[in-house]
């Protein structure tokens, strides 16, 4: 069995680029499965999908705990523990982020382990889309050239998918040849299955009994929300272009956050510690004074605290 | 491959849409949204020839679908956790029509706290209610169970509504491959529904679930549907195989899974057992004599049929995804009641928790299933509740109860 674990951001399409693959390995005639995990269903928040390939029923079910490969969207999941993109990657995993450093480049910047290997698939979908769009034809198409899989059971799998989500035809042709020329371009480092590991077996810890102080599911503590930062949900920042602001307080009043103030002069302030990328001020901005712009690789703009 | 990629939950739309439900009362919960979802859009497109109603709460959904049951037209409906509980007093009116309907709980563990995934307390606390339950591995069983389910429900020996049961997450949004069986095999399999004792009609007026004072009459008909809940265990041997003589899959009240020289037997239900089965594999390969029987038909219970794959085996590990306060795992308890009288009695009877809010079952865990049901077995005595809880589940725990502000020691 080949094991692929996808990590993205809402709305990135790690979720549909694991069925992608999944129906690609289905149309070859191998057994497939996969599920995605959702947590807080917001867009920018870390998402993760499994895929399983096999040739015979396949047992395993729900998170992927030793991936084969690992499809990293959003190259600045890396730095945050919370996504667990790490999680039982050894010297075999193959690793592949989508980022526009080359895998030497980006091992080198974030130390990750496994066998790592890169494209720029947010560029490729902005100079050929033209716009901010999910990847998850990109993401899937080169998922399946490192698994293995022929370039037109991807293809057919990308038009069916997307079909389902209820894209257009011509906006379906446009994924399948992106897709297609990623997964000729991506530099090929060759899945294999291999022996797993066995794991040792579990040490139990059984709690015992606290007061309900401890034991029950309370918050003991005022609003906290500031102390998590979710500026790292961003694949793409809101940025201010001054002199096209004429002051009309509608991306104030629409940041689903209130991460943005106004100052005495009428000008948006945004918390960048908080902001989770939305663009919905972009999108409401009458005189487009604010632009999206792209995150940069390696955590440059964010950490995890 | 056969048929085609899909979640669990399409599997169950599919399931009542080949089964040819007439009226699909609905209320919306995660995981099950997407069942009803998919028939309303069928619904709508004419692809199905129901009557889709959005109803104001589970309450009133689980109404609509027992009157609607009781006037003699083939209803489907579905739910989950709390929503399985709000229309709870419903379910036990329904199944004392004798109001054959299929009603598909997709689990998901109940609050407090709140968490969206799965484990069966839910469907186990209507394990009293009179609905007949079947538990669902895959996504082909979820299609499956639902014809089979309608043809038990609507047996004459039988008219007792079903729950199909499947777990939220691992089969509700989980994707492999489903077989889409033959609408006119699936007409043969499943004949038109005209029951007897059920109807509408002005000049033939009837009541229902009318008054009973005095208990004579109450115990005499709650007696008739406890006959009729084991009748059940018949009527699905001979339903499951037409089944498999229509459709060639094979579906038994109890699945054994390599248990032919099997020691000791790990006893599972639902998605989980898919990781069970792995967990039995990877044990037989260093040497480990061990199987895995899983529970399919939850009620009626199918003690024979238990009896029958336990029997003379060294020990047996129930492992419980829900737990009942104050007692432990509700399975284990039938299971343990169900051998009492067999000579050939496991010599040590487990107890193992695990999965509750959808927690993961790990290859580490099972392993350590396995060396303690080995150990009790050659001790001769049982060991449980064990609950599935790691050292690293331990730290994990102690992190995050700093972060809500708990003081005090860990």
């Amino acid at each position: 069995m080949i094991a692929i674990r996808f990590h993205g951001r809402g709305g990135q399409g790690a979720k549909t680029a694991s069925r992608i693959l999944g129906t690609a390995a289905f149309l070859e005639g191998f057994v497939a499965q996969d599920s995605p995990i959702y947590g807080a269903e917001r867009r920018g928040a870390p998402v993760a999908a499994f895929t399983r390939i096999d040739k015979k029923p396949i047992r395993e079910r729900g998170l992927v705990a030793r991936p084969h490969l690992v499809m990293i969207g959003d190259a600045s999941l890396v730095q945050d523990p919370a996504a667990r993109v790490l999680d039982g990657i050894d010297e075999r995993t193959v690793v592949f982020v989508n980022s526009p450093l080359t895998a030497e480049q980006f091992q080198a910047q974030t130390s990750l382990p496994g066998r790592v290997t890169t494209l720029d698939l947010t560029e490729t979908a902005l100079q050929q889309f033209g716009k901010r769009s999910a990847i998850s034809a990109l993401l899937g198409a080169v998922a399946g050239r490192l698994v293995g899989l022929q370039e037109e059971s991807i293809r057919e799998a990308i038009a069916r998918e997307l079909a389902d989500l209820g894209l257009a035809v011509s906006a379906i042709a446009r994924n399948q040849a992106v897709g297609v020329a990623c997964y000729a371009a991506v530099p090929m480092v060759s899945v294999t299955a291999g022996p797993p590991q066995p794991f040792p077996p579990a040490a139990l810890q059984v709690p015992t009994y606290e007061s309900p102080t401890r034991g029950t599911a309370r918050i003991s503590a005022a609003g906290n929300s500031m102390l998590r930062e979710t500026g790292g949900w961003r694949t793409f920042r809101p940025v201010l272009v001054p002199d096209k602001c004429n002051g009309c307080w509608l991306c104030f009043a629409y940041c689903p956050d209130g991460v943005i103030s106004m100052t005495k002069e009428d000008r948006p302030v945004i918390d960048y510690a908080h902001c989770k990328g939305c663009q919905i001020c972009v999108h409401e901005c009458p005189t487009e004074a604010l632009v999206a712009e792209r995150e940069k690789e390696g955590g440059v703009a964010w950490k995890a605290k | 491959m056969e048929g085609e990629m899909m979640t669990g939950n399409l599997a169950a739309a599919w399931g009542a849409r080949l089964a040819g439900a007439e009226y699909i009362p609905a209320f919306p919960i995660t995981p099950q949204t997407e069942i009803v979802e998919a028939l309303a859009k069928w619904c709508e497109s004419g692809a199905m020839p129901a009557r889709f109603v959005t109803l104001d709460s589970e309450h009133s959904m689980m109404t609509a679908a027992g009157a609607a049951a009781a006037t003699g037209v083939r209803v489907f409906t579905a739910t989950s956790s709390q929503g399985l509980l709000y229309a709870f007093e419903v379910l036990y009116s329904v199944s004392g029509w004798r109001a054959p309907l299929v009603l598909v709980n997709v689990s998901r563990a109940l609050a407090a706290p709140i968490t969206l995934e799965s484990d069966h307390n839910d469907v186990l606390a209507a394990r009293d209610c009179g609905f007949l339950q079947i538990h669902a591995e895959t996504c082909q069983e979820v299609l499956d169970s639902i014809l089979i389910a309608y043809r038990i429900a609507e047996d004459e020996r039988v008219m007792l509504p079903v729950i199909v049961n499947l777990d939220g997450f691992y089969l509700s949004f989980t994707r492999e491959p489903v077989a889409l069986p033959d609408p006119e095999l699936v007409a043969k399999f499943l004949p038109p529904f005209h029951p007897a004792h059920l109807g509408f009609k002005a000049s033939e007026p009837h009541a229902l679930g009318v008054a009973v004072l005095g208990g004579t009459p109450y115990s005499y008909f709650r007696h008739q549907m406890h006959l009729a809940a084991l009748n059940a265990l018949v009527v699905h041997q001979e339903a499951a195989a037409e089944f498999e003589r229509l459709f060639g899959r094979r579906y038994d009240l109890v699945e054994g899974y390599r248990l032919d020289d099997a020691e000791d037997v790990l006893v599972m239900t639902n998605a989980f057992a898919s990781k069970g089965k792995a967990a039995v594999d990877a044990a037989r390969a260093e040497g480990r004599r061990v199987g895995l029987v899983r529970l399919r038909m939850i009620r009626p219970w199918p003690a024979e049929a238990i009896r029958h794959v336990l029997r003379g085996r060294r020990a047996v590990a129930v492992l419980d995804q829900n737990l009942s306060p104050g007692q432990g795992g509700i399975l284990f308890q039938e299971l343990a009641a169900c051998l009492y009288h067999e000579t050939l009695r496991p010599l040590a009877l487990c107890s193992f928790i695990g999965g509750l809010g959808g927690k993961n079952l790990s290859e580490g865990e099972f392993r350590t299933i396995f060396e303690q049901t080995a150990e009790a077995g050659v001790q001769g005595k049982g060991i449980g509740p064990v609950l599935l809880y790691t050292e690293a589940d331990h730290r994990e725990m102690v992190q995050l109860q700093g972060i809500a502000g708990k003081v005090g020691t860990s």
